[in-house]
């Protein structure tokens, strides 16, 4: 089993064993390991065990993570570890099993930390930091039309939003020149892009495209004789 | 609309035993990679286990056209009908090896990362969970369609820490979601139009931890043979430290119809009435 040793002034204050999944450290009372002192924040750090490892993050606290003298903010804990939190050190050790089985599992095997904890200290991290946690999510896409059509505007809730003159098309366009499906717009890992499928002049900001483009707000999208400006929920005024 | 595809797995250089797994199906245009985790055969078992689940059950819901309501789990709105097909495959792979994994303690902490494609000529679907990835090579570009769950890249994300921080970041290893750890998990899915000549490729973090996204690119938009080349990636990783197993599956798209111009079209048929 691991553990923990609080020192302060040289001292040993307290060993605490490693016996659950994590183990939170600060100021306030609800911590695992509570340091009294002005200079720790109310949830300073945490430590959790994935496996055979044992990960310590700084929650963004005031003055900062230390390990062996390094400002950290996710750090994979070794035996014979120092963290530094304000005035006080805590050392880190491995049981003699542990330490065997961490010298041989030096390849850095992949593991998983428990889903609902880890988005539960993303969340407390982004929190601290002042970071909207929704703004981390992909935001949906809209695309408003500024002339050419009487629609107003249209939610990209779809993965992958065909237009074009298709009935199947999910935004439905009209016009001698217009293709059966002239453009598709799909979410991808890198946000929204555009895709000229051929037939139908497509423009983003008056540039023709050929292939694939990634839309940024406001982009004014141009097929055929319909222009569109695009913007995602939340960015502004939209028009 | 043709389909060319192949795929090598590799113990590499450091390990004993490989956990990756692949398939190929060229009828159904589906293709999976996993790369398995736990102890012993554990990891070998999930990272199969996963791939002929959603196979198997992939298949039959295309065949017998299975409506929504009938799948595994919620279907998600906003994916075509086999891109639903695909999601509810992989939340039920993922339950099966979570179940597994509580019933046989030779089992117990198994789990697999997943990346799967569907392609049709109307729609090419990407779907993920961990971080095996999924590229789409069109013409001089690379641009991947899957995303990574570890803990580096959601704090990436989040703005926690910065790009520099996030390659010598530690922590690249630990996945924040995988299929079997949890009794539901949640699947990135990404729908695109395919073109003609564009190729995929599926692969575990053997590859990509070593050979980057420019090196992947060099190799793979060169050459016509899917396997040439899927051995020429395994090579490079192997070369750059070989330390896990590597898996790449490529698939190149062939003789895929292109829409004619709307106008040329309508003439077109026009004067062949």
């Amino acid at each position: 089993m691991a553990r923990v040793i609080l020192v302060f002034n040289k001292q040993v204050i307290k060993d605490y064993p490693f016996t659950k999944e994590n183990m939170t450290i600060g100021r306030a009372e609800e911590n695992d390991i509570v340091i009294d002192n002005l200079a720790v924040s109310g949830y300073h750090a945490r430590i959790d065990r994935a496996g055979d490892t044992y990960i310590l993050t700084d929650l963004q606290s005031t003055n900062g993570t230390f390990v062996n003298d390094k400002k950290i903010v996710s750090y994979r804990l070794r035996h014979k570890d120092k963290v530094t939190i304000g005035k006080h050190l805590l050392f880190f050790a491995l049981s003699k099993s542990e330490q065997a089985k961490a010298s041989e599992g030096e390849l850095d095997e992949t593991m998983v930390l428990d889903t609902a904890r880890q988005k539960e200290l993303l969340a407390k991290q982004a929190e601290k930091k002042g970071i909207d946690v929704t703004g981390a999510k992909q935001k949906l896409g809209i695309i408003s039309f500024i002339d050419g059509s009487d629609q107003d505007e249209i939610q990209l809730t779809k993965k992958l939003t065909k237009v074009g003159k298709a009935e199947t098309a999910e935004i439905r366009l009209g016009g001698l020149f217009m293709a059966t499906t002239a453009a598709t717009i799909s979410r991808r890992p890198n946000g929204y892009a555009i895709t000229a499928t051929g037939g139908t002049k497509v423009t983003v900001n008056n540039q023709v495209i050929r292939e694939s483009q990634i839309l940024n707000d406001f982009d004014t999208i141009g097929i055929g004789s319909y222009k569109f400006q695009f913007y995602t929920q939340g960015s502004g005024d939209g028009k | 609309m043709e389909l060319k595809a192949a795929g090598i797995t590799d113990v590499g250089l450091k390990r004993e035993s490989n956990e990756d797994y692949f398939s190929i199906d060229n009828a159904l245009g589906l293709y999976i990679v996993a790369d398995g985790m736990g102890g012993h055969l554990a990891g070998e078992v999930a990272s199969k286990v996963a791939v002929e689940v959603i196979n198997k059950n992939v298949k039959r819901w295309i065949a017998q056209h299975t409506s929504d309501d009938e799948l595994f789990d919620y279907p998600d709105s906003a994916l075509t009908k086999t891109g639903n097909y695909l999601l509810s495959g992989i939340k039920l792979a993922n339950r099966v090896i979570y179940e597994l994994s509580k019933v046989y303690t030779e089992y117990k902490g198994m789990g697999t990362t997943i990346v799967a494609l569907s392609i049709m000529p109307s729609v090419a679907i990407a779907a993920n969970v961990g971080d095996s990835r999924l590229y789409l090579v069109r013409g001089n570009t690379i641009e991947p369609l899957s995303k990574e769950h570890n803990m580096v890249t959601e704090q990436l994300e989040m703005g926690l820490i910065s790009e520099e921080e996030a390659k010598v970041s530690p922590l690249k290893h630990i996945l924040t979601r995988n299929l079997g750890s949890s009794d539901t998990v949640d699947v990135d899915v990404f729908e695109i139009e395919p073109r003609n000549n564009d190729r995929f490729l599926l692969c575990t973090d053997g590859l990509t931890d070593l050979v980057s996204d420019r090196e992947i690119l060099e190799i793979v938009k060169n050459g016509k043979d899917p396997e040439h080349l899927c051995r020429q990636l395994i090579v490079k990783a192997n070369g750059a430290g070989g330390s896990d197993n590597v898996t790449v599956s490529l698939i190149f798209v062939h003789n895929l119809e292109q829409e004619k111009q709307g106008i040329i079209k309508r003439f077109w048929s026009r004067s062949k009435q």
